[in-house]
């Protein structure tokens, strides 16, 4: 079962990185929020912690409803061109995705002493988020999408604390949770802003400081 | 106790500037509640030193000797910048620049951003640490865009994200060293007063992969080439006062998350791989600002540069290890602070009187503002370590320490870069101070704020420049314990 889940966040987030458009973007995260909420309900019944019944509702309301919410406010408001602006096209970078996801195995199997093999591979997938948001980040000319990169790598480390540390101690996982949403909410702010004074949102286009 | 005034005042502070209608009576009271905050940190720093350490909270709160010099440091710098703002603010607002409102709206988030960096030593939780960390970077953000111009709002822009992204990778460091706390058979924990202790069983290959991150991620904030993109940004668009900060402390609360984490690593592996990182870290950081500080036209991004050189000492200072270099880097952390802080107010009064960034168009500003324009021209020389002030004896310290380690090629290339940084900034700033005003100048007074800030600064630093030499006996024996964890 675990491994199911596991195998959906992989697939939702390669449905992220052949995304052309905002909206597509946005749906893939929520996606792959979900699996990480149904990951974690499922680890919660499992293990019967209850802390880890509030972690997944949180991450329900959070990234499953609220922060997907605001970016579509944000997209519905500024009116902008709601092209991702690719430096990479999608077919490249699903070449680059399958070498990531190659490289965060390796990676992941030098890292980890003991050999089994869930465990491996929970943690090459979470690396490969964290690579993946990266790339998200740097591949693409949206403000937004750098918003959503961000929010993916940090979806990677969650996975990462949840799986190799058994989860980060319960009100720090709260804090950062509370953390990424105040963060949401001004990169959204400073989104508006770079819309009204730029008229555009592309990032690749603010180069006025210099050297 | 005292750490409920420092972490008290300042969110007092913030939620009464909802009530405050006159920024200009809000000013000198906010400045009285750092003078508070100052006290609070000296008693802390004097408690700290003769009891050891101190847990308060329920262990939320964890204070050593390293928290409580940079809650020290903190607290001298914010007290600084809260007399400097009130006649900058004041000015400000009379120009039109900015209205009332948004002077509230200053206090506000400088409090807050005062109280967030506050927190970062103080906690004991190593995740904390993380959140304080990004909470310093959010807040900031407003008071990097506080101006809304096209070239500060990009300014934030840059900050929040590539500071963002360093610090989900130092997240990432923490999570490592936690999994490889876990996997000690240990019970679950991030505490820094648990994790210590036990260093030495911990798995050292994931020590080392799990450092790595943090050096990068808490090295994007501290401003570490090559990881420094957004600093000279960002300092060089902020408001003035604020940019003293951002460069005074804010950086150094970088540099006291990477060393917390350092004298994990240290325990655990001895001291070769830290200091290479370190080392290596610093170089580069030398390297390059010193190459930037020579073609640099914009004031203020000038300054920012000359900050990175000094995070670049601070971190081959750390990077040495012997105790007269840890010694010499504690003390940089403080001396640049103060420096830094006064050189910013000083570029904050020359670009406000001048209405520009760019040096080539700024001439005669001792003519212009005398006082501003002898504190500036001796904070230029405290700043590129000339005696007798301070920062020539931090710089000797760790060149010494340097030379008596062995690494002569580092020391040599030490020195190489300070030389060249000297050479640019009295070329820069020797035509900017002197020489005849730009035509159609109107020349106005100096605030008495303004003026009390340098007075107070400068007394730091020229005061400690000639008290150190005698002081140096229990300075050694602060590093040496520092260095036993």
């Amino acid at each position: 079962m675990q491994g199911i889940i596991l195998f959906t966040v992989l697939a939702s987030t390669y449905l992220m990185v052949i995304a052309k458009r905002m909206p597509a973007l946005i749906r893939g995260f929520r996606y792959q929020s979900f699996c990480l909420f149904a990951f974690t309900l499922f680890a919660a019944s499992g293990h019967d912690q209850p802390d880890l019944y509030i972690i997944a509702g949180l991450l329900f309301v959070l990234k499953v409803s609220l922060i997907p919410y605001l970016l579509y406010r944000i997209i519905k408001r500024i009116k902008v061109n709601e092209d991702l602006g690719l430096f990479i096209n999608p077919q490249l970078s699903l070449l680059w995705a399958l070498v990531f996801t190659y490289l965060s195995w390796i990676f992941s199997t030098h890292l980890i002493i003991s050999n089994k093999i869930t465990l491996t591979s929970m943690l090459a997938i979470a690396f490969f988020i964290v690579l993946a948001g990266l790339f998200l980040m740097i591949s693409r000319m949206s403000a937004l999408a750098q918003i959503i990169g961000l929010l993916v790598m940090e979806n990677g480390l969650f996975l990462l604390a949840s799986t190799v540390s058994g989860g980060m101690p319960f009100f720090v996982e709260i804090a950062i949770f509370f953390d990424v949403f105040v963060s949401v909410v001004i990169m959204g702010f400073f989104v508006y802003r770079i819309n009204k004074l730029f008229t555009h949102i592309d990032v690749n286009k603010l180069s006025r400081l210099k050297g | 106790m005292e750490i409920f005034f420092i972490l008290g005042i300042p969110v007092l502070l913030a939620i009464s500037t909802f009530f405050m209608r006159k920024q200009r009576v809000f000013g000198i009271i906010n400045c009285i509640g750092y003078l508070a905050v100052l006290f609070a940190g000296v008693s802390l720093f004097k408690g700290i030193i003769s009891t050891g350490s101190a847990k308060a909270f329920l262990g939320f709160l964890y204070l050593d000797f390293l928290s409580a010099f940079f809650i020290f440091v903190i607290s001298v710098v914010a007290f600084a910048v809260a007399l400097y703002s009130i006649g900058y603010i004041r000015r400000d607002v009379g120009q039109g620049v900015i209205s009332e409102k948004k002077a509230g709206v200053y206090y506000l988030l400088f409090n807050l951003f005062c109280f967030s960096m506050f927190m970062v030593p103080a906690v004991n939780n190593l995740g904390m640490l993380w959140v304080a960390i990004e909470m310093t970077t959010l807040i900031s953000a407003f008071l990097v865009g506080f101006y809304n111009s096209k070239e500060s709002v990009e300014a934030a822009w840059k900050y929040i994200i590539i500071c963002s992204v360093g610090i989900i990778f130092a997240l990432l460091g923490t999570i490592l060293f936690s999994y490889a706390f876990s996997i000690s058979g240990l019970s679950k924990s991030l505490n820094w007063s648990d994790i210590v202790p036990v260093a030495h069983i911990l798995d050292k290959d994931i020590l080392k992969v799990a450092f790595i991150f943090i050096l990068v991620g808490y090295g994007t904030k501290a401003g570490l080439a090559p990881m420094h993109t957004w600093l000279p940004d960002a300092h060089s668009q902020a408001v003035a006062p604020i940019s003293a900060l951002l460069s005074g402390v804010l950086l150094k609360t970088a540099v006291y998350a990477i060393l917390r984490f350092g004298m994990i690593i240290i325990k655990s592996m001895g001291f070769a791989y830290f200091a290479h990182l370190m080392i290596l870290f610093g170089i580069i950081s030398l390297a390059i600002s010193s190459g930037f500080i020579l073609v640099q036209k914009d004031l203020k991004r000038l300054l920012a540069y000359s900050s990175i050189e000094h995070i670049g000492i601070i971190s081959i200072g750390f990077g040495l290890g012997a105790p007269l270099a840890i010694a010499g880097a504690l003390l940089h952390v403080f001396n640049h602070a103060v420096t830094k802080s006064l050189m910013f107010f000083g570029a904050g009064n020359i670009v406000s009187v001048y209405k520009k960034h760019n040096m080539n168009a700024i001439r005669g500003v001792v003519k212009a503002m005398p006082f501003t324009g002898i504190m500036v021209l001796l904070g230029m020389f405290a700043l590129t370590g000339f005696p007798p002030f301070s920062i020539f004896i931090s710089e000797i310290m760790i060149l010494t320490a340097a030379f008596t380690n062995g690494s002569y090629v580092m020391a040599a290339l030490l020195l190489f870069f300070l030389s060249v940084i000297f050479g640019a900034f009295v070329y820069h700033f020797g035509k900017m101070l002197f020489g005849n005003l730009p035509k159609g100048m109107v020349v106005s007074g100096e605030p008495l704020s303004g003026k009390l800030a340098f007075l107070f600064l400068f007394s730091l630093i020229c005061g400690l420049g000639i008290a150190l030499p005698f002081i140096k006996k229990d300075l050694l024996w602060i590093a040496q314990r520092l260095l036993q964890g």
